[in-house]
């Protein structure tokens, strides 16, 4: 039977290289990314072995995933695993990295960031109609109306967070 | 498709490359040859500019009949493209080089 474990993830938004890093000195004890958990991942025990972890998030189509693989394993990157569209590869220390240019670089952070924007302007919406509901109606609404606002605000402040981070991410880059 | 309106390094390289067909792992080693290793193309650079190059009709499929090495080319608007950054890239290696020969 495989031992297996699991690494909390920091959060691909804010702590994607750390991530990478902890993947990496985790093998380095023998412990081996296997797969995508929830919010983490699991690790599976083998030899001890250094290796270098990469993400890439991009959406394949079906007839493109062939290609994009081949790419990579070509490029003595191998695939580990997949979740939606994040793809993680391995590769020893010495492989040069996946992206090898600010621009392609900053696609990727943007691809990152669409379902980001996308919910943060959903959970915006839902925030300010909650809002407008509290201070324009009169118990039980107004009341229903105060909950779901306190509740949609607190979710739309960590989504607000990632924006910003990634926007910095974006930012950093370009300099 | 900011990259595509100054060719980038990159972006530049890719393109000659697929002045006559070629499959992406084709391009990679070309431009790492001609090079002697000096620049790299990341497959994931790669794939995103190819992408990128498709969107925008600089290059075409060619040849998708291995499904895991589909081969490209450059389009004519893509030749144009080229030949355009070519000019470029031209005056800029004539102005340094007639700088740094000037006056000595």
């Amino acid at each position: 039977m495989t031992k297996m474990k699991y690494m909390m993830s920091g959060g691909l938004a804010f702590s994607e290289q750390k991530d990478m890093q902890k993947l990496q000195k985790n093998a380095q004890k023998g412990w081996h990314l296997n797969s995508f958990a929830t919010l983490g991942y699991n690790l599976e025990k083998k030899e001890a072995e250094d290796v270098q972890y990469s993400i890439d998030y991009r959406k394949l189509e079906k007839g493109e995933e062939e290609e994009y693989f081949e790419l990579f394993s070509t490029a003595g990157w191998t695939h580990v695993c997949s979740s939606y569209e994040m793809h993680i590869f391995k590769a020893s220390p010495n492989i040069k990295p996946i992206y090898t240019d600010v621009e392609s670089n900053i696609d990727k952070i943007e691809r990152l960031a669409r379902p980001v924007n996308i919910s943060t302007i959903f959970v915006a919406l839902i925030a300010m109609l909650f809002w407008v509901i509290m201070t324009f109606t009169n118990s039980p609404f107004q009341q229903i109306g105060t909950w779901l606002f306190i509740c949609s605000y607190v979710l739309l402040m960590p989504m607000l967070g990632m924006l910003v981070v990634l926007q910095y991410r974006k930012w950093i880059k370009k300099c | 498709m900011k990259s595509l309106e100054q060719l980038t390094d990159p972006v530049f390289y890719i393109m000659a490359a697929l002045a006559k067909p070629k499959h992406g792992y084709a391009v990679m080693s070309l431009v790492e040859e001609t090079t002697n290793g000096a620049f790299v193309i990341g497959p994931a650079t790669l794939y995103t500019i190819i992408k990128k190059l498709l969107a925008e009709e600089l290059i075409v499929l060619h040849d998708a009949s291995d499904s895991r090495r589909k081969v490209y080319v450059l389009t004519e608007k893509g030749r144009t493209v080229l030949e355009k950054d070519i000019e470029r890239r031209k005056i800029m290696l004539t102005l340094a080089e007639k700088e740094l020969t000037k006056g000595d």
